[in-house]
Parts: structure tokens; C-alpha cells; sequence
């Protein structure tokens, strides 16, 4: 199969930009709304969901010639069960904090449409690498956008950063930017993450809107200046019959 | 009874659970749909809420 | 007595003060893409309710009796979302053998909960939280009842938000999201409803 030079490298960044499965496609906004409130638990939760996603499509890739048509779905929502379990273990075995912070939400990825999406779109009809680096690149874009809402939400309801107390590997820092008291804690609680990913949305759609319209806005000042030199042409030719006439 | 017992049971049925799944999923698929429904569309053109390809929501299936 | 008021008070609290989408964010899915038409979202609702119901019900022994003696409680989320699935399934091919008036209304939702986050976490989260099964039958009722409501009424402000004129970058989602927000504000005034009564 031929293929173009610098594939693997945008089919991995599309999940990443133009197709982001949070801000494009709207998809897996449960766990996008509930596990934003600290920069760590969006981390965490970002990377559990990359570790299912990248080992449901590695499968789901492996097995696409060996599962029936008929029967994928249910397959798949069975391959894909049993890696959310074998994290959710792990988990729970080596960072209980937060196994205890993410909660029902580990579980939950199951149910995430991204997983169930990419298993039926990308890794059912594609080889093992290539639904690899889509499995990355997509896993990669959500983390980002997770963080993204994190760091808002974090910023503004607590004023501060504070590292170490999911991921209790690394020393306990606090960066506290916003002094006590002034924080809006409206940001930590359910109102502030629709607000959050409402005002990242509308963002979003603005810079589109203003894309298309400078692209639109070019396209017409040349169609102008087309039809300006046709304009033109048909004039000088048109004086040139004229004069031959004479 | 023994552990081994509930485990052997527990397997049993949550292999059931699976055929029983299985089943119905294929079953449902070859209901054929009934009189006056083969049409129905929801008129929202854009839903994008999920990528479940049942769904007559579903973007993709144009495209492919 | 004490039993039924306590069975009440539970369903009114997971309904409105836990609701699920606006406090507890599970269902984001459907309730943003499928509520823009009333009837529409309460032919999803009514199917939401259906499903975590029986779910409820049947996931709730399961663990109970049969996962945990047999020492095997990890295998909770495979059980409950084939559970789930199958439920679906069933009640899908039920309805469109047997009911085509229901299959018109509700045909097209049914393979959509499968997905819906609303019934594994009510599942999942009664059995982490180790609810009796009573609690859990009312966290059930209760969660469903208020996906229906919330559903409902926001389908009804999104046709009103159709129609209105909103800034070009926040037609359709973006305005949306921020009338959860808003929504989300007067939920949280519920918080102290039952503040005084012992639960």
C-alpha cells in the first residue's frame, strides 16, 4: 500500500488538533466535566484513558479478521471492559489516591464513547501500528484538553497549584498565585466546569468563525480581481476589434 | 458450599450474561424494523454527542 | 413507615440535590446531543429510567451474591456492563417486535444508554459506596427520574434558544453549556432541602 510520506506523523497529530475528541468532536464529556477540578486528577485521568484506549485498539486491531461482523460491538465492549478493569486495579494497587479521587469515573471509561468510537472507526479497519499512533495521538489530544480545563479550573477556584497529593511519588508543592480569599470557588464546583468548557468552546468557534471569514474575505477580493483583468481583457479586445472595424 | 462452588457459578453466569448478549445483539439486528418506522430521522443534522453507529445521529455514516 | 419516608427522601435527594447531570455529571452525552426537542428527550428519558431501574435491580444481586462469594468482586464493571448491554439489547428487540408505536418513539434511543454513563455509575456507584438495597433502588429511581426531569427542561430551553439571537460564536453548544451552568446554580440552591430532616 502506497502511502504518503509524514502519515504517521499527522494521522498521530489529528488527534491532537483537528480532530481533538474533547473541543472538535465533543466526545467523553462526562469524565471531561468531572475530573478537571485539579490539574493532577486531569493528568491522571488523561493517561488511564490513553493506557485503555491504546491497548483496546491494539487488540481490536489484532482480532479485526477474527471477529465476525455481526458480533463486533459486543467484542469490543467486552475487550474494552476488561482493560478498564485491569487498570482500575492497578490503580487501586499502586496509587490509591487517586483511585480514590477519580472513583467511579476509572470505571466509567468504559462507557466513554471515544474507546467504543476509534474501536469501531480506526482500529477495525487498520493495521496494528497505524491504530497505534491513532490511539496515541487521540489519547494525547484528550489529556490536553483535561488539562487545559484543569488548569482554569484550578487557577481560578483555589488560586493556587498544588502538586503531590494524587501522584504521592513526587514532594507535595503548593504555588499559591491568588492570595487566600480572593479565589472564586464557584470554579471548583459543577457551575464552573459548564462554564469552563462553554467559554473554551465558544473561544474555539470564534477563532473558527474569523478563519473562515478572512478565507471567504480572500476568495472574494480575487474572484474581484478576476473579474476585474476578464473585464479588462474583454475591454482591450473588444477596442481592438473595434479599431479593426474602422 | 465451598469457594470453588460460587466461583463456578459465577462463571457460569457471567458467561450466560455474554451469550445472553450476543444473542440478543444479533437477534435485534436481524428484527427486521417494523411498518411506518423505516424512515424515522431525527431532523437535527448535527448531533455529535457520541459515535455509536446504530444511531441514525451518527455523522460518519455519510462519509464512509 | 419510617422506611417508606427514609425510601422518599432518598429518591427526592438523588433526584434533585445529587441531580446526575447537573451535580454528579454523568449522561453529558445525551443530554447535549439528543435535547432539542421535547418529546424527543422524553422518549429518551423514559428509556433512561426504564433501563437503570431493571439495571439496578439486577446488578445489585449480582454483585452481591454471586461475585462477592465467590471472590471475584474486580469483575464488577465487565458484569454490569454486559448486564447493561444485554438489558438494552432485550428490551430493544421486545419493543421492536412486539410494539412498533413504542419502537417509533423510542426505537432510535435504545443502543444510545448502552453508552450512557448514567447507568453503569448508578450501577458501579452503589456498589462502591456498599449501599444497602433498598438505598440502592432509590438512588436508582431517584437518578433516573432526575435525568428524565433535566432533560426534559432543557430541551425546552433549547428550543428556546433556537430561536434566539445569540453572538455567532456561541450558537449551539457553547450557549448550551452555559445555560447548564446557570442551571447548575439553581440546583445548588436545593443543597440544603433536607438539611433539617434526618435521614
Amino acid at each position: 500500500m502506497a502511502r504518503e510520506k509524514g502519515y504517521t506523523k499527522n494521522n498521530f497529530l489529528k488527534g491532537i488538533i483537528i480532530e481533538n475528541p474533547l473541543f472538535v468532536s465533543i466526545l467523553g464529556t462526562c469524565p471531561a466535566l468531572a475530573t478537571t477540578k485539579t490539574v493532577e486528577a486531569a493528568i491522571g485521568m488523561g493517561i488511564l484513558f490513553t493506557i485503555v484506549l491504546v491497548c483496546s485498539n491494539i487488540l481490536v486491531s489484532l482480532l479485526r479478521k477474527l471477529i465476525p461482523e455481526e458480533i463486533r460491538t459486543p467484542a469490543y465492549i467486552v475487550i474494552i471492559a476488561t482493560f478498564v478493569t485491569m487498570v482500575k486495579m492497578l490503580t487501586n494497587a499502586f496509587l490509591p489516591e487517586l483511585y480514590s479521587t477519580l472513583g467511579v469515573f476509572i470505571s466509567l471509561i468504559v462507557v466513554n464513547c471515544i474507546v467504543l468510537g476509534r474501536a469501531e472507526a480506526y482500529a477495525s479497519k487498520n493495521k496494528v501500528f497505524d491504530s497505534l499512533i491513532d490511539a496515541l495521538g487521540m489519547g494525547v489530544g484528550y489529556t490536553l484538553a483535561l488539562i487545559s480545563m484543569a488548569i482554569f479550573r484550578e487557577f481560578l477556584g483555589t488560586g493556587a497549584f498544588s502538586f503531590g497529593k494524587v501522584f504521592t511519588f513526587i514532594p507535595e508543592v503548593t504555588l499559591q498565585i491568588i492570595p487566600k480569599g480572593f479565589e472564586l470557588s464557584l470554579f471548583q464546583t459543577p457551575v464552573g466546569a459548564f462554564i469552563v468548557f462553554g467559554v473554551i468552546l465558544v473561544v474555539l468557534a470564534f477563532i473558527k468563525n474569523r478563519k473562515a471569514e478572512l478565507k471567504e474575505n480572500r476568495a472574494r477580493q480575487e474572484r474581484l480581481k478576476k473579474q476585474k483583468e476578464a473585464a479588462a481583457a474583454a475591454a482591450a479586445a473588444k477596442s481592438t476589434a473595434e479599431g479593426g472595424n474602422k | 458450599m465451598s469457594k470453588e462452588t460460587y466461583l463456578i457459578i459465577a462463571i457460569v453466569i457471567l458467561v450466560s450474561l455474554l451469550v445472553t448478549f450476543i444473542v440478543s445483539f444479533v437477534l435485534y439486528r436481524r428484527t427486521p424494523v417494523p411498518k411506518g418506522c423505516e424512515h424515522i430521522k431525527i431532523s437535527e443534522e448535527n448531533c455529535s454527542s457520541c459515535s455509536h453507529e446504530e444511531c441514525s445521529f451518527y455523522k460518519g455514516k455519510g462519509e464512509e | 413507615m419510617q422506611i417508606m419516608i427514609s425510601f422518599l427522601l432518598a429518591i427526592l435527594s438523588s433526584m434533585l440535590i445529587d441531580n446526575v447531570v447537573l451535580s454528579r455529571f454523568y449522561g453529558i452525552c445525551p443530554f447535549l446531543g439528543v435535547s432539542r426537542k421535547v418529546k424527543s428527550s422524553f422518549g429518551m428519558g423514559i428509556a433512561v429510567v426504564f433501563v437503570i431501574v431493571l439495571a439496578t435491580v439486577i446488578c445489585w444481586p449480582l454483585y452481591n451474591f454471586v461475585l462477592v462469594p465467590a471472590g471475584i468482586p474486580f469483575m464488577d464493571t465487565v458484569a454490569y456492563i454486559l448486564v447493561i448491554a444485554s438489558l438494552v439489547q432485550l428490551v430493544g428487540l421486545f419493543i421492536k417486535k412486539y410494539s412498533p408505536s413504542l419502537y417509533k418513539s423510542l426505537g432510535i434511543y435504545l443502543p444510545l444508554i448502552t453508552t450512557n454513563c448514567a447507568v453503569l455509575g448508578v450501577a458501579q456507584g452503589n456498589t462502591d459506596q456498599g449501599l444497602c438495597f433498598l438505598s440502592s433502588l432509590a438512588n436508582g429511581i431517584g437518578t433516573s427520574i432526575g435525568f428524565l426531569l433535566i432533560i426534559v427542561v432543557f430541551s425546552c430551553i433549547r428550543v428556546r434558544l433556537e430561536s434566539s439571537n445569540v453572538p455567532k460564536a456561541f450558537k449551539g453548544l457553547p450557549i448550551a453549556l452555559i445555560v447548564a451552568a446557570i442551571m447548575a446554580i439553581a440546583f445548588m440552591g436545593l443543597q440544603g432541602l433536607f438539611a433539617g430532616i434526618q435521614l
